[in-house]
C-alpha cells in the first residue's frame, strides 16, 4: 500500500452496505462513529423515523480555519454535494457537536455519490485550495503591473488542521505556494524525517520523469511567503520551535488547469502529512523487524559457543550399541 | 574485508584470547559472594589487570578491562552522522533489551561506548572460549555492516516514497 | 549526612589488607622527572630526524621509562608515537624481528597506551599494523605479559 486513498474507506463501505440492505427491503439501523486522519470524526446515523435516509456528520479540526479563509464554505459544500444525486447538505439542522451534516437519500444515491460522501473531509479542506486557485487564475488575467501588485497583497490562507501544525496557502499570479508546517515529536522521527524530506527535495532534480511535479523546498525557518502569518499562528515555545519543519510545494498553473487536476492535486496535498509520516513509521517498523532478525542470527552464533552437554564423545556405548547410563 | 579492518579485528582477537583466562574467584570482601571483580571497582586493585585500548580511529574503539574472574569489553561503533548515531543507538538499545538471550551482553554500556559485554568465568566454563571470541568478532563485523545497510535502506525508501508521491502530480 | 549504610568502612581501616593501585607499583628508589628524562627524549628525536628507526625502536624498548612520573611518561610517549607512525609498513616486520622478548613486552605497552590517547587514535591504522606484525612474531605472549605487568610506560 504505497499511496493513501483520499476517500474514507469505512464510510464508503458502510454506505454501500446500507444501500444494499435498503434495496433488499431490510434497511439497516446505523449509529457508527468513524474516525479519519487529523482529528476528524464522522458520524453515520439513521434519520429519525425515515428509513430511506441517513445522516452523515463530520467534525474536523480544520473546519474553523477553513471557514475563516473565505466567505462561504457552506455554500461551497452545498454545491459540491448537489452535483451528486441523493445528497444534500442539511444547512440548518446539523447534528449537535458536529460541523456539517449531509442527508443521504438511499432511494436516489449512486456509487459516485457514496464516493463523494466518503470524501467529506477532503472536501472541507479543499475549500481554501479552490479559493487560492481561483485567485491565482484571476491574477494571471490582470495586466502585468497589477499581477505583481495583487500577488504581493494576497495574504496567505491558513488551515489549522492539527494542534500545532498548519497548512499555509499563498496564491500568486503564476503559482500557488502550499507550505506545510510539521512537528516531529521524537528524535528518531526528526532524523528520519530529514532524510525523507531531503529526498522529496532532490527527487525532482534527479528523476526527469517527474520534472513536471511541483517544486519542493524544505526549511527550518518559515519561508518568506508566510513569515507574517506564521508569526501570528506558530506557537513560540522553544522546544516546539526546534522540531518545527517547513515543507513548501510550489504549484504551477499546469497543476490546477482544470477542475479534475485541481481536485487530484488537492486530495494529494491534503494527504501529504499523512503519507509522509506514514512512510517514516513504515521505515521504523521495517527496521524493527530487521533488527529482530539480526538478533536471532547473533544468538545462533553465540549458541555455537555453548558446550554441548550431549556430546558424542562423552556418551559411551556398550558393545551392542546401547548407551551407557551412569 | 577492508584493509584496515583486518588488523583491528586481529588485535581484538588476540587481546581477548589473552584476557579470557578466567578462574573462579570468591569475593574477598563479602563472604559467600562471587562477583565479577571488574564491576566492583575500588576494592582490591590486585584483582584488576591492565586495561587494553584498541583503536582503529577516533570513532571506532574497543576497551577491554580484564580482571581475575571477569572481562568487560566495550565497543564504540562508528557513527559518522546523525542518522548513524540514531541507528546505532536504536540497534544497541534493541540488543540490550534482549540481554538475557545473549548471556554475555551488559545491559548498560560503559560511558563513552556504544555497547558492552561482560564475560565471567561462568561463561568461559560453559562455552568454548574460541567460539565466544568468534561471536564477538562476528558481532563487530556485522554491526558495521548492519548499520550501513540500514542507512542505505532508509535513503532508498525515502527516495522511493518521494518519487512515488511526486509522480502523482505528473499529468 | 549521606546514606550511612553505604559507607565503605573498610576503606577507613588501615588493617583491612586492601591493596590500592599505588600499592601495586614496584618500589622505585627514585622517580624520574621530565627534566631527567629529557636526554632520552632528545636521543629519540635525533634518531627520528636521521631516519634511523631501527635504533630508535631498540632504544625505546630496551629502556622504557617505568620509573618516570606521569608528565615525563606522556612526553616520552609522544616521542615514541612519532617514531612508530613514521616507520614504513614494509619495514615494521624487520624491526620487530630484531627485538627480544623483553623488548616485545615493552613495545606492546606503547601500542596499547598509544591507542588510548587521541594522538595515537588518529594513527590507529599504523599502530594496529605494528600490533599485527608483533603478534605474528610473538603470538599472544606479550599481551599476557602486558596484562599482569604493573610497570607502565
Amino acid at each position: 500500500m504505497l499511496h493513501l486513498k483520499p476517500h474514507n474507506l469505512l464510510v464508503q463501505k458502510t454506505l454501500t452496505e446500507a444501500l444494499e440492505a435498503y434495496n433488499n427491503g431490510s434497511p439497516l439501523t446505523l449509529d457508527r462513529i468513524i474516525s479519519d486522519y487529523d482529528y476528524t470524526t464522522l458520524h453515520i446515523t439513521n434519520d429519525d423515523g425515515d428509513k430511506s435516509s441517513l445522516l452523515v456528520s463530520i467534525r474536523t479540526k480544520a473546519t474553523q480555519s477553513c471557514n475563516e479563509t473565505g466567505s462561504d464554505l457552506k455554500g461551497f459544500l452545498e454545491q459540491k454535494f448537489e452535483e451528486a444525486p441523493g445528497l444534500a447538505l442539511s444547512g440548518d439542522k446539523k447534528e449537535a457537536g458536529y460541523d456539517f451534516t449531509v442527508t443521504v437519500n438511499l432511494s436516489q444515491i449512486t456509487a459516485e455519490s457514496i464516493v463523494q460522501v466518503s470524501l467529506f473531509k477532503i472536501l472541507v479542506m479543499s475549500y481554501p485550495f479552490y479559493l487560492a486557485f481561483g485567485q491565482s487564475t484571476h491574477f494571471s488575467q490582470l495586466n502585468e503591473v497589477d499581477q505583481v501588485e495583487k500577488s504581493k497583497e494576497a495574504t496567505a490562507m491558513v488551515i489549522k488542521y492539527r494542534d500545532d501544525e498548519n497548512i499555509y496557502i499563498k496564491p500568486s499570479f503564476d503559482r500557488v505556494t502550499v507550505i506545510f508546517e510539521t512537528i516531529f515529536q521524537d528524535e528518531t522521527d526528526k532524523v528520519f524525517g530529514k532524510v525523507f524530506l531531503q529526498e522529496f527535495v532532490d527527487a525532482r532534480k534527479r528523476n526527469r520523469f517527474i520534472q513536471s511535479a511541483p517544486q519542493v523546498l524544505f526549511s527550518h525557518e518559515p519561508p518568506l511567503e508566510i513569515q507574517q502569518v506564521a508569526r501570528q499562528h506558530a506557537s513560540t515555545a522553544a522546544d516546539k520551535k526546534s522540531s518545527r519543519r517547513f515543507i513548501t510545494f510550489v504549484l504551477f498553473p499546469r497543476h490546477y488547469a482544470s477542475d479534475e487536476l485541481m481536485f487530484t492535486s488537492i486530495s494529494q496535498l491534503a494527504l501529504f502529512r499523512n503519507y509522509f509520516h506514514y512512510h517514516i513509521k513504515c521505515a521504523k517498523a521495517y527496521m524493527h523487524s530487521r533488527m529482530r532478525y539480526r538478533v536471532d542470527t547473533f544468538i545462533k552464533v553465540l549458541n555455537r559457543a555453548k558446550v554441548d552437554d550431549e556430546g558424542e564423545s562423552e556418551s559411551r556405548r556398550t558393545f551392542t550399541g546401547r548407551k551407557m547410563v551412569y | 574485508m577492508s584493509q584496515s579492518l583486518r588488523p583491528y579485528l586481529t588485535a581484538v582477537r588476540f587481546s581477548l584470547q589473552a584476557a579470557l583466562n578466567l578462574s573462579n574467584f570468591s569475593s574477598q570482601e563479602v563472604e559467600r559472594h562471587n562477583r565479577p571483580e571488574v564491576e566492583v571497582g575500588n576494592t582490591s586493585a590486585e584483582l584488576l589487570l591492565q586495561p587494553m585500548h584498541i583503536a582503529r580511529n577516533e570513532h571506532e574503539q574497543v576497551l577491554i578491562e580484564p580482571s581475575v574472574n571477569s572481562v568487560r569489553m566495550s565497543i564504540k561503533v562508528k557513527q559518522a552522522d546523525e542518522i548513524e548515531q540514531i541507528l546505532v543507538h536504536k540497534f544497541t538499545n534493541f540488543l540490550e533489551q534482549r540481554a538475557e538471550n545473549f548471556y554475555v551482553l551488559r545491559r548498560v554500556p560503559v560511558p563513552g561506548y556504544s555497547i558492552s559485554f561482560l564475560i565471567t568465568n561462568k561463561h568461559t566454563e560453559t562455552m568454548i572460549t574460541e567460539k565466544l571470541i568468534e561471536f564477538i568478532i562476528d558481532f563487530m563485523e556485522e554491526v558495521d555492516k548492519e548499520i550501513s545497510e540500514m542507512k542505505l535502506f532508509l535513503n532508498a525508501r525515502a527516495r522511493f516514497a518521494a518519487e512515488a508521491y511526486l509522480e502523482q502530480f505528473v499529468y | 549526612m549521606e546514606d550511612w549504610r553505604r559507607i565503605d568502612i573498610d576503606a577507613y581501616d588501615p588493617e583491612s589488607g586492601r591493596l590500592t593501585v599505588d600499592d601495586l607499583k614496584p618500589p622505585y628508589p627514585h622517580i624520574l622527572t621530565l627534566q631527567e628524562l629529557q636526554p632520552a627524549i632528545q636521543q629519540l628525536r635525533s634518531y627520528t630526524s636521521s631516519g634511523d628507526f631501527s635504533a630508535a625502536v631498540q632504544l625505546i624498548t630496551s629502556e622504557p621509562p617505568y620509573d618516570a612520573d606521569e608528565q615525563a611518561k606522556s612526553q616520552y610517549l609522544t616521542g615514541v608515537l612519532e617514531v612508530l607512525t613514521q616507520v614504513r609498513q614494509a619495514d615494521i616486520a624487520n624491526i620487530i624481528k630484531q627485538l627480544d622478548r623483553k623488548q616485545q613486552d615493552a613495545l606492546i605497552k606503547y601500542l596499547y597506551k598509544g591507542m588510548s590517547i587521541p594522538e595515537g587514535q588518529k594513527h590507529g591504522g599504523i599502530l594496529l599494523a605494528w600490533f599485527e606484525k608483533l603478534t605474528q612474531v610473538a603470538g599472544v605472549n606479550p599481551i599476557v605479559h602486558y596484562l599482569s605487568d604493573r610497570r607502565t610506560v
